[in-house]
C-alpha cells in the first residue's frame, strides 16, 4: 500500500458501511489548520482516493473530521462532529484510520 | 445499560456495540497480559472496587478512562473540558483522573449541566509518559479530542473512554 491516509466509516449499529458521510482532512500544525480533503463516503464507506495521497504524505499533525450528526438521521446522534487527531510520525508508512459509529459511540483505531 | 428514553430498536444496537468495545478492550487485556514478560515493569494502580452504579442520579456529566494498554483505570492522567460554541473552544476546567480513572466530582452538574456541544481533551502524551511506557515516538495519539453533545439537560450523561497507543472508543455509558 503506498503511503498516504486512507480512512474507513462503519455504520456498527446498521452492520454496513456509512455511506455519504461528509470527511474532511486538516492539516493542524498550522494555525489555524488547513483544511486539506472535503469528501464523502462512497457506497463501500471509503473514500474514492486517498484523502491525503502518496504524493502528500509528509510526517505531521492531522485531523480528520466525521460528520456523523448529518448521516445518522436520530435527533439525538452523540456528537455533531468527531475529530479523529493523530500524528503521522513517518511519512513513508501508509496511515489507514477508520472510524466505527453508531449514533452514540465512537471507535477509531491505526488500520491496515 | 438501562435507558428508559431510548426506544427499544435503538436500544439494542447500543446494547450491542458496548459488549462489543468490552469484549474488544477483554481481548487487550489478554494480549497485554501475554506481552507482560517482554514489558518493563511498571507499578500498577489499584483497580477499582467494582462497578459504579450511577442509575437514578440527578443530571450531570460524569466521565471515567479506561488504559486498555495497562488493562487499568487512566489514574492520573490530565484531562481538559472545553465547550464548543460557534466553532470556538473555551476551556471551563482541567481535571485529573481520580484513581478510579473517573471524574470526581462530577464535570458538569446543577447549574453548570447545560446543553451544548463539548470536548475532552485527554492528555494520553504526558499519561503514558508517566507511567514510563515503551511506546515509539511521536506518538500516533498524542492528545485525543472526544466531542459529544448535552441535548436533554434532564438526561445525565457518562462518558466512558477506552483507550490505548493505537486506538480509542467512546460511547455513551451508563
Amino acid at each position: 500500500m503506498a503511503a498516504g491516509i486512507t480512512t474507513h466509516v462503519l455504520d456498527v449499529a446498521l452492520g454496513k458501511p456509512a455511506a455519504g458521510m461528509q470527511i474532511e482532512l486538516f492539516d493542524i500544525g498550522t494555525q489555524p489548520p488547513t483544511l486539506l480533503a472535503r469528501t464523502r463516503t462512497n457506497r463501500d464507506g471509503r473514500t474514492d482516493s486517498p484523502i491525503l495521497p502518496a504524493a502528500q504524505a509528509r510526517a505531521g499533525d492531522f485531523e480528520l473530521r466525521f460528520w456523523v450528526a448529518d448521516y445518522f438521521k436520530t435527533p439525538d446522534v452523540f456528537a455533531d462532529v468527531v475529530p479523529v487527531r493523530f500524528t503521522l510520525a513517518d511519512a513513508a508508512q501508509h496511515y489507514h484510520v477508520p472510524l466505527l459509529c453508531s449514533p452514540w459511540s465512537f471507535g477509531t483505531y491505526r488500520g491496515s | 445499560m438501562r435507558d428508559k428514553d431510548t426506544s427499544p430498536a435503538f436500544d439494542v444496537s447500543r446494547r450491542r456495540f458496548a459488549l462489543q468495545s468490552v469484549s474488544l478492550g477483554a481481548s487487550m487485556l489478554m494480549a497485554k497480559t501475554a506481552l507482560a514478560a517482554d514489558a518493563p515493569a511498571s507499578p500498577a494502580p489499584n483497580q477499582t472496587t467494582g462497578p459504579v452504579q450511577q442509575d437514578g442520579l440527578s443530571p450531570r456529566l460524569t466521565m471515567h478512562g479506561l488504559d486498555t494498554w495497562h488493562g487499568t483505570p487512566a489514574a492520573g492522567m490530565r484531562v481538559d473540558l472545553f465547550a464548543i460554541e460557534d466553532g470556538r473552544s473555551k476551556l471551563l476546567q482541567t481535571i485529573t483522573l481520580a484513581a478510579s480513572g473517573r471524574s470526581e466530582p462530577p464535570l458538569l452538574i446543577g447549574d453548570t449541566y447545560r446543553a451544548g456541544t463539548y470536548e475532552l481533551l485527554l492528555h494520553a502524551d504526558e499519561y503514558f509518559a508517566a507511567r514510563k511506557a515503551n511506546l515509539p515516538q511521536p506518538l500516533f495519539l498524542s492528545k485525543i479530542p472526544l466531542r459529544f453533545r448535552i441535548i436533554d439537560i434532564n438526561q445525565r450523561i457518562h462518558l466512558p473512554v477506552l483507550f490505548g497507543p493505537w486506538s480509542y472508543n467512546y460511547y455513551r455509558g451508563s
